[in-house]
C-alpha cells in the first residue's frame, strides 16, 4: 500500500537556501548515476560515447533534476516513469527496478532503456531515480534496432512498457532471462545491470536526502525549483516580442523513399507565455518515420533550453512555461503501430530545426538548430574478421564534422553542435584494431561550411576502406532540405553517401534514399560527405579580413570567397600572396547588396 | 661544511607570491614568500632565496653552494598556455587527417551553451600540412612517406614563420621510421629550425587525437619552458649553487631538466602537484590510510584523491586550458568555491560563485572597494574569522562593510544579515561536499572511507564541516598550511610514469611483443632514474596491464607482475585478466564473462624514493598565547567558544573539544560541538568528528 505524492495540493515552499542545497544534492547524485554506467559498462556506446543520462523525478513524475548528458535525451526521461505510476498503483514497492523502452508508453525509440527506481519513506514514495542508456540491440528484425524497412513497430524490436526486473529487492530471473534470449548482444543484460546498479545507487543516496530533511521539505524544495526555473523561463518568454511565428522543416524523405516530410511548428506568444504548436505537420499514413509524443517533446525543449540562459536549472519547469500542441497522427506525434527507429532522429531533429527557424525571426542570437542529419546511425557488418575469424558488428559511432552551425559573434567550429558535447567519438586508432578497415580521411571540405556573417563549420569528407567483404546499411537525409541558416546566413552542403568508391567506376552507388545490407568489396571505400553547418547572418557583411583567414585556411576558395561573400581575393595559398582587392570587394558587394537573397 | 649541509630547499611559483621552504636535517623548516615576477619567473625565485638566505643567517651564496636539492615547480607551462604566448607552431601529419586539433573528438565543454567559443588555436589549419603516408596498426606501410611532400611542408611552415614543428603520423607509435625521417627531411629544408617533437617520443601511445594534440602542444610551449628552465640553471649555478636543480612535473614527481627538456609538456598542470604529495605525507604522518585532500583558497575549492599513500593520478583526458594532454597528471578538480566567491540572488535562490571577488577588490569586509557579499565576508559574520586575526593580523577586516554587503543580499528573500551569512556558508559547504562526491564517484570511491587533509587559507575554516558532510571520521590541517606546496616538493619522489600501447584481445595476446614493449619501458625509466642518480635500492616499480571491454574509452589499469629480464608469464596475465573481471563483478555489474576484455597496452610507474629528513615542529613559542572566547553561529545558532592558539596544542598532550575555534599562523579551524582536535607528532592539527555535532551542518551522518 503506497501513498501517492500530493504535489498539486497547496503547502508551504521550501526555503530557498534549502532548496538550492537540495537541487545541488540531485545534481550530483544525477552525475554519480551516469558516471556509475560509464564505469561499469561493456557496450562503446556507453562507456565510449557517454550516451547515457540520469534525472531525479518527484514522486509523480515531474523532472526534478538531471545530469550532462544529451539535452533531448534526458527530457524523454519523464513519460515512461509516468505510465509505469499509473500503471502499478500501489504495486509499486522500495526496492523495485523497472525497465521501459516503449515509444508509444513515454519513450523515443526502442534501443533506448530506461531503469528507475522509487524512492520511498514509509510506505510514502518521494522520488524515482531514473537511468536512461542507448543500447546496441532491440531483438528485431535486423541487427542494432535501426530496420531500414520496417513498416510497423514490431518490426523494430520487442518493447517493454514498463517491467519491473527486481521487485521488493527480489530479482525476476524469469523477466531478465527473456529479456537476455530476446537480444543479441552478449553484453545486454550486463549492460542492464549497469543501469540497475546506477538507479540502485541512485536510490540510496536520495534515501539518504530524504531522511535528512523529510519528505515534506523535500517535497517543498522541488516544488520551489521547478516553480523557480518555470518563472524564470517566462520571463525570457516576456521578453520576446508577442506574435505567432511558424516555420516548416523538411526531412527529404524516410526509408522507404516517402519524400519531403513536413515538420510545421506556429510558436505564439502571449507576453510571458509560449504555446507551441505542430498543427499542419505531414499526416501521411504510409510514412515509415515517426517521432513518438515523447520523442517530439524532449525535442522542443532541448532547443528552446538552447535559447535561455543556460544556467536555469534544468526541470520540469521547462515543460510548466509552455503549452505543447502535437495533434494525433502527424508525423511527430503517430498512433499507436507505427514504426520510429528512423523517425526519432527524422523527423525528430527537424522539430527542432523548425523551432529555431519559427523564433529566429524574433531572437536570432543564439538561435541556430541543436541539430543533426545523421539518417539513422550507419551499421556495417561482415562474417569473417581476418583478426579473429569472427563475424563482426561496426555500428559507427566514428568522428567526423557536421552540421554544426553559427551563432551570432561565433562561426562554427569543432566537429559537432554544443549540445552533443558529450559524445566522445571513437578513434581511428582503435578501431582499426577492431575492426578489418583502414579510415582513409575525415577532413573538412572546403567550401562547404554555410555563408554567412559568422561561418557555419565545413562539413567533412569521411573515407572509409573496407578490408574483407562489408555489408552496410545507410539511410540517408539532407541531400535536398539542408541543414538551415540562421537570419540570412546560408545553409552549409549537404550530404552524399558513395559506397564501393575505388572499384570499377560504374560500380559506385550514390545512396540517394536508404540501402540495406549492400556488399562492398575489399580495398573499395565508403565515402559519406557530411554536410555543412548553417551559417548566421548576411554573408556580405562578414569580416573580409575573416574571409581571407578562411582562404588562407582552405575553408573557403578563392572562387567562394567571391561568390558567396563577394570578397575578391588575389593570389593563391601556394604562392603565399593572398590579398584582399579592396576595389573590387567593394563593387562586388554593392552588386550583391542589390540582388535579393534569401536563405537559400 | 657549514651548519646548512644537506638542505633541500622547495620553491613553488604561484600566481601571486613564489613560495620557498627549506627543510633542515634535523626535520625543522623555515618558509618565506615572495612576489611572483611573471615575466621570469627566475627573478622572483633568487628573491625569494635571499629572503631565506637572510632568515637563515646566512648569505646567499653560502645558502645556495651548501644546498644539495633544489626542487622547482614551476607555471611558465600554464602561463604560456593561458596567454597564448608559445612558439609560433606548425604540425605535420598523415594525409587525411589534417582536422584533428579542431574535431577534439567532438568535445565540447558545454552542452548547454549554442554560444560557446572556440579555444584559441594553436595550429591554424594553413600550418596543419597534411603529407602523403600511411602506416596500418600491425606497423605495415600502407602508402610509403612521400619525401618531396614533407620537404614541401617543411619550406611551406618556414614561410609562415614557424619556428617549432610538431609531427604525428598514424600509428607511428608501432613503426617510427616515418616520423624519424620526416624529421631528417625538415631540418635538412630548415636547419636553423627551431624545435621539433615528433609524437611517438612525445606520447608513444594510441589514439592519434590525443597524441597529436600532446604533441602539438609540446611543440608551442617546449621552447618557452625550455629557455625558462635553461635561465634558471645559469641564475642558480652563478649563485653559487652545485646541487641538483629537479623540476616538478604533472605526475606527482620529480626529474631532472633535461627530461624537461625532451618533454616539457610535462610540467603543464604540475601546480597541483606539490599540495598533493605534501597531504599524502602529512596524512602518512599521522596515521590516516586514504585521504581527499582540499585546498580552498580564495577562488578556487582544489580536491584530489590520495589512496595508498601516493596522489591519484589521471592518466587519460587530461584537458589543461582547453587543450587535451594525455599525459599522467595528479588528479586535481577545481571548482569556483572560496573566500572570494560571490552570493548572489537568482530568481528566488541564493547562489554562491563560481565568480569571485578575487584578491581587489575582495570580499566586502577587506574594505577594498568590494560591495557584494562574500564566503569570507559570511565567516566573519559568524564569528568563525576573527577581524584582528585574519592572515596573520596582516589585514584588519571591516565587519560593518561585510553586515551591510550581507544585509542586502538577504532583504529582498527576508533574511537579516547573520540568516544570509548562514545561508551563503550553507550553500558553499553543500556545493564543495557536492564536489567531493563527484571526485570519489569518478574514482569508485565511498567518502566514508576516507579522511579530509584540509588546507589553504580557507581550508581550516570549512575543514570539519566538510569532513562531517561527507561522513568521514577524521581531518586533519597541517600546521604549514601556508606553503604547503613548497613543503610539498621537497618531498616529492622521482616518478617515471609511463604507458606504451599494445592493442589486442586479452586471449591472443602476444607475449613476446608484450615483453618487448616492458623491457623498452623499463629501460626507459632506468635511464632516466639512473640519470638523476637514483641508485636501485631507491626505486620501486608497479606494472599495470592496460584493460577494457571493447571499444570502451578509457583504460583500467589492472595491477600485473612483471620481473625484470623476464618474459612476461602466460600466469601474470591470467591474473590480471581474472582480476579485471573480479573488480567488474564486485561492481555487480556483469553476471558472467559475457564480453573478454582488451588489452589496450602496459604502464610502469617507478618511483626513486627522495631523500628527505621527517618533518618536526617548531618550538613553541614562549609564552603559549592565552586562551580568549568568541561568540560564534553554527547553523542559525550562537555559542561561545573556546579560541585557542595552535601553540597550546603543539606545546603537547593537550586535546581541545569544540565548539572551538584553533587559530593557526595564516588561518582558524572551526571546531564543531562532537569535534576533538590534537596535535600529531610533526605538529599539525588532527580533528576527530564524532556524534552529531550540535549545530553542525544538516548534512551529516551519511551512514
Amino acid at each position: 500500500m503506497t501513498t501517492r505524492d500530493a504535489s498539486n495540493e497547496a503547502r508551504p515552499l521550501a526555503d530557498p537556501v534549502t532548496a538550492e542545497v537540495v537541487r545541488s544534492y540531485m545534481e550530483t547524485v544525477c552525475f554519480e548515476m551516469a558516471t556509475y554506467v560509464s564505469r561499469t559498462a561493456t557496450t562503446p556506446i556507453l562507456n565510449q560515447s557517454n550516451e547515457r543520462n540520469a534525472t531525479i523525478l518527484d514522486g509523480i513524475g515531474r523532472l526534478a533534476a538531471l545530469s550532462v548528458g544529451i539535452p533531448q535525451f534526458m527530457l524523454t526521461s519523464t513519460l515512461p516513469v509516468r505510465f509505469a505510476l499509473e500503471f502499478f498503483g500501489d504495486e509499486l514497492y522500495p526496492g523495485d527496478v523497472i525497465v521501459a523502452n516503449d515509444p508509444y508508453h513515454g519513450g523515443g525509440h526502442l534501443p533506448d532503456f530506461n531503469v528507475f527506481a522509487p524512492v520511498f519513506a514509509g510506505d510514502e514514495l518521494v522520488l524515482i531515480a531514473s537511468i536512461q542508456c542507448h543500447h546496441g540491440d532491440t531483438g528485431g528484425a535486423v541487427p542494432g534496432g535501426y530496420n531500414n524497412h520496417a513498416e510497423d513497430i514490431w518490426s523494430e524490436g520487442i518493447r517493454y512498457p514498463a517491467v519491473k526486473v527486481i521487485e521488493a529487492g527480489r530479482e525476476r530471473r524469469d523477466v531478465i532471462h527473456m529479456m537476455r534470449v530476446n537480444n543479441r548482444l552478449a553484453g545486454f543484460i550486463g549492460d542492464l545491470r549497469a543501469q540497475v546498479g546506477a538507479a540502485q545507487l541512485g536510490v540510496a543516496r536520495l534515501g539518504e536526502l530524504v531522511q535528512r530533511y523529510g519528505t515534506e521539505t523535500i517535497r517543498a524544495c522541488n516544488d520551489a525549483n521547478i516553480a523557480d526555473t518555470a518563472r524564470r523561463v517566462r520571463e525570457e518568454i516576456a521578453g520576446w516580442p508577442d506574435g505567432t511565428y511558424s516555420a516548416d522543416a523538411w526531412v527529404d524523405n524516410d526509408p522507404a523513399g516517402n519524400e519531403d516530410i513536413r515538420v510545421h511548428v506556429a510558436l505564439t506568444i502571449e507576453r510571458d507565455h509560449l504555446t507551441v504548436d505542430f498543427a499542419g505537420s505531414d499526416t501521411r499514413e504510409e510514412l515509415q518515420a515517426w517521432s513518438t509524443f515523447g520523442n517530439t517533446r524532449g525535442y522542443v525543449i532541448a532547443q528552446l533550453a538552447s535559447l535561455v540562459d543556460p544556467t536555469i536549472p534544468k526541470n520540469e519547469g521547462f515543460f510548466d512555461a509552455i503549452t505543447l500542441i502535437i495533434p494525433e497522427g502527424t508525423c511527430v506525434n503517430p498512433i499507436v503501430g507505427k514504426p520510429v527507429s528512423a523517425g526519432t532522429h527524422h523527423p525528430g531533429v527537424e522539430v527542432g530545426d523548425a523551432i529555431a527557424l519559427a523564433l529566429s525571426q524574433i531572437i536570432p542570437d543564439r538561435c541556430t538548430p541543436q541539430t543533426y542529419k545523421i539518417g539513422a546511425p550507419r551499421q556495417m557488418w561482415g562474417d569473417h574478421n581476418p583478426r579473429t575469424g569472427k563475424p563482426f558488428f561496426d555500428h559507427g559511432g566514428e568522428l567526423y564534422a557536421g552540421w554544426c552551425g553559427a551563432v551570432r559573434g561565433v562561426d562554427g567550429w569543432g566537429a559537432q553542435n554544443a549540445s552533443f558535447g558529450n559524445l566522445i567519438k571513437a578513434t581511428a586508432e582503435i578501431n582499426e584494431t577492431l575492426f578489418p578497415h583502414l579510415i582513409r580521411g575525415r577532413e573538412y571540405i572546403t567550401d562547404s561550411g554555410g555563408p554567412g556573417q559568422w561561418r557555419g563549420l565545413p562539413g567533412s569528407r569521411f573515407v572509409k576502406e573496407v578490408l574483407t567483404p562489408t555489408r552496410v546499411s545507410q539511410y540517408m537525409v539532407n541531400r535536398r532540405h539542408i541543414h538551415p541558416g540562421i537570419n540570412g546566413g546560408r545553409s552549409g552542403s549537404g550530404d552524399r553517401c558513395y559506397l564501393k568508391v575505388g572499384g570499377p567506376p560504374e560500380a559506385v552507388i550514390d545512396v540517394r534514399v536508404a540501402c540495406q545490407g549492400e556488399l562492398i568489396e575489399p580495398g573499395e571505400c565508403l565515402v559519406y560527405e557530411f554536410g555543412g553547418g548553417g551559417g548566421w547572418g548576411d554573408p556580405v557583411e562578414r569580416d573580409p579580413a575573416a574571409v581571407l583567414d578562411d582562404v588562407w585556411d582552405e575553408l573557403v576558395s578563392i572562387g567562394g570567397a567571391e561568390r558567396d561573400y563577394g570578397v575578391v581575393v588575389t593570389g593563391s595559398v601556394e604562392a603565399m600572396d593572398l590579398a584582399i582587392d579592396a576595389p573590387a570587394t567593394e563593387a562586388r558587394r554593392a552588386t550583391m547588396r542589390a540582388e535579393p537573397r534569401g536563405t537559400q | 661544511m657549514s651548519a646548512t649541509e644537506g638542505y633541500r630547499i622547495g620553491v613553488d611559483v604561484g600566481g601571486t607570491f613564489t613560495d620557498v621552504v627549506l627543510a633542515h636535517a634535523d626535520g625543522t623548516i623555515r618558509l618565506e614568500k615572495a612576489p611572483t615576477t611573471p615575466a621570469d619567473q627566475s627573478v622572483g625565485v633568487l628573491d625569494a632565496l635571499a629572503l631565506l638566505a637572510s632568515a637563515e643567517g646566512v648569505t646567499v651564496v653560502d645558502l645556495l653552494g651548501s644546498a644539495a636539492a633544489i626542487v622547482h615547480g614551476t607555471t611558465t607551462g600554464d602561463n604560456t598556455l593561458i596567454e597564448m604566448t608559445g612558439a609560433p607552431t606548425g604540425l605535420i601529419c598523415s594525409e587525411g587527417f589534417r582536422d584533428e586539433m579542431d574535431l577534439r573528438r567532438g568535445y565540447k565543454e558545454d552542452i548547454w551553451d549554442a554560444a560557446l567559443v572556440a579555444p584559441p588555436s594553436i595550429v591554424r589549419r594553413r600550418v596543419r600540412l597534411a603529407v602523403p603516408e600511411r602506416i596500418d596498426c600491425d606497423g605495415n606501410v600502407v602508402v610509403p612517406l612521400d619525401e618531396a611532400a614533407v620537404r614541401r611542408a617543411a619550406q611551406r611552415l618556414r614561410a609562415f614563420g614557424v619556428s617549432s614543428i610538431a609531427i604525428a603520423f598514424l600509428h607511428s607509435f608501432v613503426r617510427t621510421d616515418h616520423e624519424v625521417r620526416a624529421a631528417e627531411l625538415v631540418r635538412d629544408e630548415y636547419p636553423d629550425v627551431g624545435m621539433i617533437s615528433l609524437s611517438h617520443e612525445i606520447l608513444p601511445r594510441a589514439p592519434e587525437f590525443e597524441r597529436t594534440s600532446t604533441t602539438v602542444v609540446n611543440a608551442y610551449v617546449g621552447p618557452v619552458i625550455a629557455k625558462y628552465v635553461r635561465r634558471l640553471e645559469t641564475r642558480l649555478k652563478d649563485g653559487g649553487f652545485r646541487g641538483d636543480l629537479l623540476i616538478v612535473r604533472s605526475n606527482g614527481g620529480v626529474c631532472p631538466p633535461a627530461a624537461i627538456e625532451r618533454r616539457a609538456v610535462a610540467t603543464i598542470g604540475s601546480g597541483p602537484t606539490g599540495g598533493a604529495v605534501a597531504a599524502a605525507a602529512a596524512a602518512r604522518a599521522a596515521g590516516l590510510a586514504d585521504v581527499v585532500s582540499i585546498d580552498m583558497g580564495g577562488t578556487s575549492y582544489d580536491m584530489s584523491l590520495v589512496r595508498d599513500g601516493r596522489p591519484e593520478v589521471k592518466t587519460e583526458w587530461n584537458w589543461r586550458h582547453r587543450y587535451l594532454i594525455q599525459l599522467p597528471m595528479v588528479d586535481v578538480q577545481a571548482v569556483g568555491a572560496g573566500g572570494g566567491s560571490v552570493a548572489r540572488l537568482a530568481g528566488d535562490r541564493i547562489v554562491v560563485g563560481p565568480q569571485s571577488a578575487g584578491a581587489v577588490p575582495g570580499p566586502a569586509c577587506y574594505g577594498l572597494g568590494g560591495s557584494e557579499p562574500t564566503v569570507t565576508d559570511a565567516d566573519l559574520l559568524l564569528g568563525r574569522i576573527d577581524p584582528a586575526r585574519f592572515a596573520a593580523g596582516r589585514r584588519a577586516l571591516d565587519v560593518e562593510a561585510a553586515t551591510k554587503a550581507l544585509t542586502e543580499l538577504g532583504e529582498p528573500i527576508g533574511l537579516d544579515a547573520v540568516e544570509a551569512a548562514t545561508a551563503v556558508v550553507e550553500i558553499i559547504d553543500a556545493y564543495m561536499a557536492d564536489a567531493v562526491r563527484r571526485l570519489l564517484a569518478l574514482a569508485g570511491s565511498d567518502p566514508r572511507d576516507l579522511s579530509l587533509v584540509a588546507f589553504g587559507g580557507m581550508g581550516p575554516v570549512h575543514a570539519t564541516t566538510q569532513a562531517r558532510a561527507l561522513g568521514m571520521r577524521q581531518c586533519l590541517v597541517p600546521l604549514a598550511a601556508s606553503g604547503f606546496s613548497a613543503l610539498g616538493l621537497i618531498m616529492a619522489d622521482h616518478v617515471v610514469d609511463e604507458s606504451r600501447t599494445y592493442l589486442a584481445p586479452a586471449e591472443n595476446a602476444d607475449l613476446a611483443a608484450l615483453s618487448a614493449l616492458a623491457d623498452q619501458l623499463a629501460a626507459d625509466a632506468n635511464a632516466e632514474l639512473t640519470d638523476a642518480g637514483i641508485g636501485e635500492d631507491r626505486i620501486d616499480r608497479t606494472w599495470y596491464l592496460n584493460l577494457v571491454f571493447p571499444g570502451q574509452t578509457f583504460d583500467v589499469p589492472i595491477p600485473i607482475a612483471i620481473a625484470a629480464d623476464t618474459p612476461i608469464s602466460p600466469v601474470a596475465l591470467s591474473a590480471a585478466v581474472d582480476e579485471f573481471h573480479r573488480r567488474n563483478a564486485e561492481a555487480r555489474l556483469i553476471e558472467s564473462r559475457a564480453e573478454e576484455p582488451r588489452i589496450r597496452g602496459l604502464r610502469l610507474v617507478a618511483v626513486g624514493r627522495s631523500d628527505h629528513p621527517d618533518l618536526r615542529p617548531p618550538p613553541p613559542p614562549t609564552p603559549i598565547p592565552a586562551r580568549s572566547q568568541r561568540r560564534i553561529s553554527l547553523n542559525g545558532e550562537w555559542t561561545e567558544a573556546e579560541v585557542v592558539d595552535i601553540a597550546e596544542l603543539t606545546s603537547g598532550g593537550v586535546t581541545l573539544a569544540g565548539p572551538a575555534i584553533v587559530e593557526l599562523p595564516f588561518s582558524s579551524l572551526l571546531l564543531h560541538a562532537g569535534d576533538v582536535a590534537r596535535a600529531t607528532a610533526n605538529g599539525d592539527v588532527l580533528v576527530d568528528i564524532t556524534g552529531t555535532g550540535a549545530g553542525s551542518d544538516r548534512l551529516e551522518g551519511n551512514r
